[in-house]
């Protein structure tokens, strides 16, 4: 059945949120297990941090913040959520961890989570719904004018190769190494309406998109877009949706910072937008980072040549330390610096602790210690 | 019955003895892998055909197979054959034992106190109720009592672990189902070292066998499995994580534990718990965490199951023991249900009701317990255990359906996630 769109809902400029899909291991070989529904279940939270949800299938569970206007309030409300998973999963005797991917479950061994939303996804997609069992990080970003919202997806689709790169962590998928730095947006690109937002001038343009696609039956409501970028009237804002979950809550918070001063920056200074040309190479260029990370040639449809990523992100996080410094989250942007200089990112982590171990089981057992590790975001340099 | 239909072979194979040279004197008994065979094409068939057709757990299969073949019904498994495929039987209960130890986390207990309040409760509560019963209802004295209290105390840890396998269920009640189990089976092992020496002290004017046999049994036990672990880590380190090689050096090992129980008089039930526990305990660098048993140890499961059906006593079936047994399963399930209702750890109260329920198997290792007791004194104790003896026969029967009862209604089991949720 068809939803309204509805009216965006106006929120307070670059104000932020968080949704973080997690992954539910068992502590006995550390493979996804069955633990969602038992989980929320006996869940006693009054969700001063943010709500603890189901995801599709029962192996995922998502987080996310309360709205708040800086970095530190989010990072501080992921804390609160980890503490309180903690906290649970313990009584309940399940790990949790980050990650694109779980590195070795088996797909057709997951559950459907229970309820009609997610038995009617399960009913339209087949198989796909228990592929899906990938696991990212949404960046929302408020805007104050639905135009605004429109503008603002439309001018980060450009930058979604900068947000897979320095979040790719997703290596590894049935038990071997995909040659990705994240594989997990190829589970979600097998969706009809995944991809990107089509040019689009303002919201009246989207509204009549939106209501065509409903016309064509080919969506009902606005959940139905799995779009890289896409507007979230209901919360009034646009919605980064491209990132793996992170192996870390700091380097979650990081990514929110790099969404937050980037949209300052692009609404403030408003670059002329070829979204016609970039949708031409859109494709192309989120291919080179999933599969390459740093070492991604971007093409660029307006100067007709390709640029090394690595050297397009040093110079926007340069571009973006003030609007970073203003907003009080210039540290949790310098924290991505090393992913970009030294390849530190949560990919490369996961290969070099996999070259350790010989072994995936291990992997993930480490990547469940260091999600809970206050200090996780430093484990790096000493690892 | 048996002897009756080969009799003609006989005689003709006697008469040909004469003129051909080469023939073997005619078999006097079945050849061990033929025997192997045998039983597990019968438990299979029956087994397999149960379940395709009427649902059932294949446990139930298995034991209806040796049951119906066997010394009790039509004679076809007899007593020399129940005798000879024992060690087949010891090395099935061996592994299975093995991986219940393996999985039991006592880490969870710190993290979940409440646990450890429901599994005390559960102990505690299925000791004293059933030993009352025993001792005031059925009438039997103070030792019998408490050895029959101590065989059937526990939960069935192979039965558990296989229906929990055949219906792939997977959460919070099937975790808990399998916790309970490996402690109860822990405390009723304890148990059961110390009526072995009451049940000296009541039979036999020697103090020393009453101190000296739990000794022999508690330390044995601990020591052969100490040795197995030990060496089982100490090669498997050698070897890639989860490779075929460790699930041969864990077999080999645990096989190697069996024997030298068998040959020390030892309970294997008892030594391979330990060794599964300790195989936990001692892996600090997860050599053998996530090596599994081969799916061929289902082969073996279902060996086990034809004997014990086949070990079971109904040819001393009397209807007042039939009710006593009844009597005492009903006491054990007010105890289960009762302590789990009471305490489950952040469980809701319909999910530790089921966990009551899945928990209520009665198998292998009683009827195993059973014997070893009662061999001590065979002339007093096959009587005086016939009671958990026929408990133990209800309960092959009763204990897999009602085990997978509770993981389907916890909406746990695979086909039951297909279909529906199950309850919150």
């Amino acid at each position: 059945m068809s939803q309204p769109l509805g009216e965006f809902k106006h929120s307070e400029a670059l104000t932020l949120g968080v949704e973080l899909e997690l992954q539910l291991v068992s502590k006995r070989d550390f493979d996804l297990t069955r633990a969602a529904t038992d989980l929320i279940d006996s869940l006693k939270y009054d969700e001063r941090y943010g709500e603890i949800k189901l995801e599709i299938t029962e192996s995922m569970i998502e987080i996310s913040t309360l709205p708040q206007s800086t970095v530190d309030g989010i990072a501080s409300d992921l804390a609160g959520l980890r503490e309180t998973l903690r906290t649970h999963c313990a009584r309940h005797n399940i790990a949790v961890c980050g990650g694109g991917t779980h590195p070795f479950h088996r797909w057709p061994e997951r559950r459907i989570c229970p309820g009609e939303r997610f038995d009617n996804l399960y009913q339209r997609y087949g198989y796909l719904a228990k592929q899906f069992t990938v696991f990212g990080q949404h960046v929302h970003v408020g805007c104050t004018s639905a135009d605004d919202a429109i503008w603002l997806t439309q001018a980060l689709g450009v930058y979604v190769p900068a947000f897979i790169a320095l979040s790719a962590a997703s290596p590894f998928v049935d038990g071997v190494d995909t040659f990705f730095q994240s594989a997990r947006l190829n589970a979600v690109s097998a969706f009809p309406l995944s991809g990107q937002c089509p040019p689009l001038a303002n919201w009246a343009e989207f509204v009549r998109h939106f209501s065509f696609l409903q016309s064509c039956g080919i969506a009902s409501g606005i959940k139905d877009l799995y779009w890289d970028v896409r507007p979230k009237p209901e919360f009034g804002t646009v919605e980064i949706r491209v990132c793996d979950t992170p192996l870390t809550i700091e380097q979650a918070s990081s990514l929110a910072a790099l969404a937050q001063s980037l949209s300052r920056w692009l609404l403030r200074t408003r670059p002329e937008l070829h979204t016609g040309l970039q949708a031409h190479v859109a494709r192309y260029n989120k291919f080179q980072a999933c599969r390459y990370g740093m070492a991604a040639m971007i093409s660029d449809p307006v100067a007709l040549c390709q640029r090394p990523l690595r050297e397009s992100l040093l110079e926007l996080l340069e571009t973006l330390s003030e609007d970073a410094r203003e907003l009080g989250c210039g540290h949790w942007l310098k924290a991505l610096l090393p992913i970009v200089n030294a390849d530190a990112g949560d990919a490369s982590w996961l290969r070099a602790r996999h070259n350790l171990h010989h072994n995936l089981n291990d992997v993930v057992r480490e990547t469940t210690e260091r999600l809970m590790a206050p200090t996780s975001n430093k484990s790096w340099e000493h690892s | 019955m048996i002897d009756r239909l080969l009799s003609p072979l006989r005689s003709a194979w006697e008469s040909l003895l004469e003129r051909l040279i080469f023939l073997p004197p005619f078999p006097e008994s079945i050849d061990t892998l033929a025997l192997f065979s045998l039983l597990l094409v019968v438990g299979l068939l029956i087994g397999e055909w149960l379940h395709a057709h009427a649902g059932w757990p294949k446990v139930i299969g298995y034991v209806l197979a040796g049951t119906v073949f066997g010394p009790a019904l039509l004679g076809w498994i007899s007593i020399e054959a129940l005798a000879q495929a024992r060690p087949m039987a010891d090395a099935a209960l061996g592994l299975l034992m093995m991986e219940v130890g393996r999985r039991l986390d006592l880490s969870w207990l710190v993290r979940n106190p409440e646990l450890l309040r429901s599994t005390l409760s559960d102990i505690v509560l299925s000791f004293a109720l059933i030993f009352s019963f025993a001792l005031l209802l059925v009438g039997l004295s103070p030792a019998w009592a408490a050895a029959t209290a101590a065989v059937t105390m526990a939960s069935a840890p192979a039965v558990v672990l296989l229906t929990i396998e055949e219906s792939k269920a997977q959460g919070q009640v099937t975790e808990r189902i399998i916790l309970h189990t490996a402690l109860g089976s822990a405390a009723s092992f304890i148990a059961f070292a110390i009526v072995l020496g009451i049940i000296h002290a009541e039979h036999s004017e020697d103090w020393l066998n009453a101190l000296a046999h739990p000794l022999w049994v508690a330390i044995g036990a601990l020591l052969i499995a100490w040795g197995a672990a030990q060496l089982a880590l100490l090669i498997a380190r050698l070897l890639p994580k989860r490779s075929l090689a460790q699930v041969f050096v864990l077999v080999a090992s645990a096989l190697l534990a069996v024997g030298i129980a068998r040959m020390l008089a030892v309970p294997v039930f008892l030594t391979l718990f330990l060794m599964g526990i300790l195989l936990a305990v001692r892996d600090k660098h997860q050599t053998l965490r996530y090596t599994q048993l081969p799916e061929g140890h289902w082969l073996l499961a279902i060996i086990l199951f034809v004997i014990v059906g086949a070990s079971l006593p109904w040819q001393d079936f009397t209807w007042l023991t039939g009710l006593q047994a009844l009597g005492l399963l009903v006491v054990r399930a007010i105890a289960k249900i009762g302590a789990l209702a009471w305490s489950g750890g952040s469980l809701p109260l319909p999910k530790r009701i089921l966990v009551g329920v899945g928990i209520q198997p009665l198998s292998a290792t009683a009827v195993f317990m059973a014997y070893e007791i009662a061999s001590l004194y065979p002339e007093i104790g096959r009587s005086a255990l016939a009671l958990p003896l026929f408990a133990a026969a209800i309960m092959e029967l009763a204990g897999p359906a009602l085990c997978r009862l509770a993981l389907r209604k916890s909406g746990e089991t695979e086909t039951a996630a297909a279909t529906q949720g199950g309850i919150a």
